[in-house]
């Protein structure tokens, strides 16, 4: 500790650990977190987004795979069709523009095509990934190979719960 | 963020709570077994889990951990005398063995039975490596002892310190499985620490400092894995085991030895770090231990006969902002244990999480705190055993090790993740 500066008040040195100095940190609202998108990568995985869309959040919107996404490398596509929870269609580039993280949930049939598409979109744009694998670990091996290059967090669970566990987290 | 009842239940530790509960499932390192050295050597206060307790060991060596009150008067036993196969108070002579039970009140009439009917509440202290572990809950539901291999190698493979940590049990804790704070906070260490510096994973370390991370469930609570890029076609993984409710791996460098922590809490706003190192094969050598007692690695240097670190709140951990410019230290506090330590103790004694900005790299926390709620509430609800009670759950190691691209760490390194009997650590 400098010799030059010695604090004398509570609040001025590493002592203002306590519970009374606490009461004196700035109270503001917390702002939630403006752009999580979450798209299901299978039908299992639908069904949890479907189901966990019905929560109340802020910001957050949730999306399947309107169709199959076919073979990585079409022309270098960028194109992901995307149906809202609540049946709307819209389109990856779209939900991305004013996304900060995007949240792929799968089960045991994820579209390898499409986690690779969405997660080098996601690369170019800066925008966090993640990877919510449910289910069975000895039944998710190649799905967790097809999501892991593309989300730089990865969760194994056998607990569909988790993926609002997470978003509470985030503040989606 | 966390609800505000959620962090309630998760940090209230006291008798009757929930979470407390839930640590009275499991056995937990009470003290060092080096403060009580001798049979009838001076007894040591103990607080635990809100409980205020008094350690000793009698002349025949036998442990005992009571409560700390004398039943006549409320005198603390601290002031005790240890003699005679038991702890008398000096107040006025009244004597406890090492279950509490009293077997001397000399006020009563010689052949008296009264002393019968005083005991006062103790709980189990056994001997299991460098440590004295207790038992807080029920006797009928008493597990096996513990298992963990840094406690079962033999004594000269094996190094355990304790240090105070002035916060919340869960926050210490948390820094734990955060595997992202190390490239930042702990980045000094890497180049310098005699306990870590000179393995090659420590390039692979700095070299990429936006790790993608991987959390795994296994049976006593979780993995979690960083991996950075290593060679063309590799990745550099270290994994994290975390044992519920509060013990967890560092992942070892080099043939340095395997490190690792238990956080206890004394009561809801202090805790105790335990740190120790250990070498599955080797003894340490006696540079790594006098390290480790300089304060090296994962343990502190503490004031002289206490178990406060020399570096503490009330000097401003000893902050060396020349240090933190010249990049010796990436906060100007030295040490890796006080470098958590000064943070986490930033955050205040019980850290608001409704005030959090959590983002998805704090994956591993967010899971833990939701694997000790489900388990706190299955137990409460339901009476159900958590994870990490059962000693099959204590056998794992931490790891580091280089993986092809496509390999899953959960599966590529399961064996590695065990305790083998006369293997080594896999470790970069």
């Amino acid at each position: 500790m400098s010799t030059a500066f010695r604090p004398i008040l509570g609040n001025s040195c590493a002592r203002a650990t306590t519970s009374t100095e606490m009461r004196y940190r700035i109270d503001r609202p917390i702002l939630g977190r403006q752009g999580a998108r979450i798209i299901g990568l299978d039908t299992g995985a639908d069904a949890i987004v479907q189901r966990i869309s019905e929560e109340p959040w802020g910001h957050a919107r949730f999306f399947s795979l309107a169709g199959s996404v076919g073979e990585i490398g079409d022309g270098g596509s960028e194109s992901v069709a995307l149906r809202g929870t609540d049946g709307a269609e819209s389109n990856l580039l779209a939900e991305l523009d004013d996304a900060d993280v995007v949240i792929m949930v799968a089960t045991t049939d994820a579209d390898g095509a499409a986690a690779t598409i969405i997660g080098a979109a996601c690369t170019v744009r800066a925008i966090m990934t993640a990877g919510l694998v449910i289910g069975d670990q000895a039944l998710v091996g190649a799905t967790v190979a097809a999501v892991r290059p593309h989300a730089r967090v990865l969760m194994v669970s056998g607990e569909p719960h988790d993926v609002v566990d997470l978003l509470s987290a985030l503040r989606a | 963020m966390l609800r505000a009842d959620i962090n309630e239940l998760l940090t209230r530790t006291g008798p009757g709570t929930p979470m407390g509960e839930l640590f009275r499932q499991y056995w937990m390192p009470a003290i060092l077994s080096d403060e009580l050295p001798e049979n009838d050597c001076p007894p040591v206060r103990v607080k635990l889990l809100s409980e205020r307790m008094i350690a000793f060991r009698d002349s025949e060596g036998r442990y005992g951990l009571m409560d700390e009150f004398c039943a006549h008067r409320g005198a603390s036993l601290w002031f005790g005398r240890n003699e005679g196969s038991g702890l008398r108070c000096p107040y006025h002579g009244w004597k406890y063995d090492v279950t509490g039970q009293a077997v001397e009140i000399p006020s009563e009439p010689e052949n008296s039975t009264f002393c019968a009917h005083v005991k006062l509440t103790s709980y189990p202290l056994v001997k299991v490596g460098d440590l004295l572990w207790t038992y807080m809950g029920d006797p009928e539901k008493r597990p096996p002892l513990p298992e963990f291999e840094f406690a079962t190698v033999p004594p000269e493979q094996t190094y355990s310190s304790k240090r105070w940590q002035e916060c919340n049990w869960l926050q210490a804790f948390e820094g734990g499985i955060d595997s992202s704070h190390v490239s930042f906070l702990h980045s000094g260490g890497l180049k310098s620490d005699p306990l870590f510096k000179g393995a090659k994973g420590n390039e692979y370390n700095m070299a990429d400092l936006k790790p993608f991370f991987e959390v795994a469930d296994s049976e006593g609570g979780l993995f979690v894995g960083a991996r950075r890029n290593a060679e063309d076609d590799s990745y550099y993984w270290r994994i994290t085991p975390w044992v519920m409710p509060c013990f967890t791996m560092v992942p070892p460098r080099g043939d340095h030895p395997l490190h690792g922590h238990f956080w206890i809490p004394i009561d809801d706003e202090n805790c105790w770090a335990y740190s120790f190192d250990y070498h599955p094969v080797r003894p340490l050598t006696a540079t790594e231990v006098q390290a480790m007692k300089d304060g090296h690695g994962v343990h502190s240097e503490n004031i002289p006969g206490t178990y406060r670190p020399a570096a503490n709140k009330d000097n401003d951990y000893l902050i060396d902002r020349e240090a933190q410019k010249r990049g010796d230290t990436y906060s100007g506090v030295k040490g890796i244990a006080m470098q958590d330590a000064s943070l986490q103790e930033s955050m205040g004694p019980i850290v608001d999480r409704t005030k959090e900005m959590l983002v998805s790299a704090d994956s591993g926390i967010i899971k833990a705190r939701q694997l000790l709620k489900r388990a706190v509430e299955a137990l409460r609800d339901s009476g159900v055993t958590p994870p990490g009670v059962d000693p099959a759950h204590h056998r794992v190691r931490s790891a580091a090790v280089v993986l092809p691209r496509d390999a899953a760490f959960a599966e590529a390194c399961r064996e590695d993740l065990s305790v083998r009997e006369g293997v080594p650590q896999t470790s970069v």
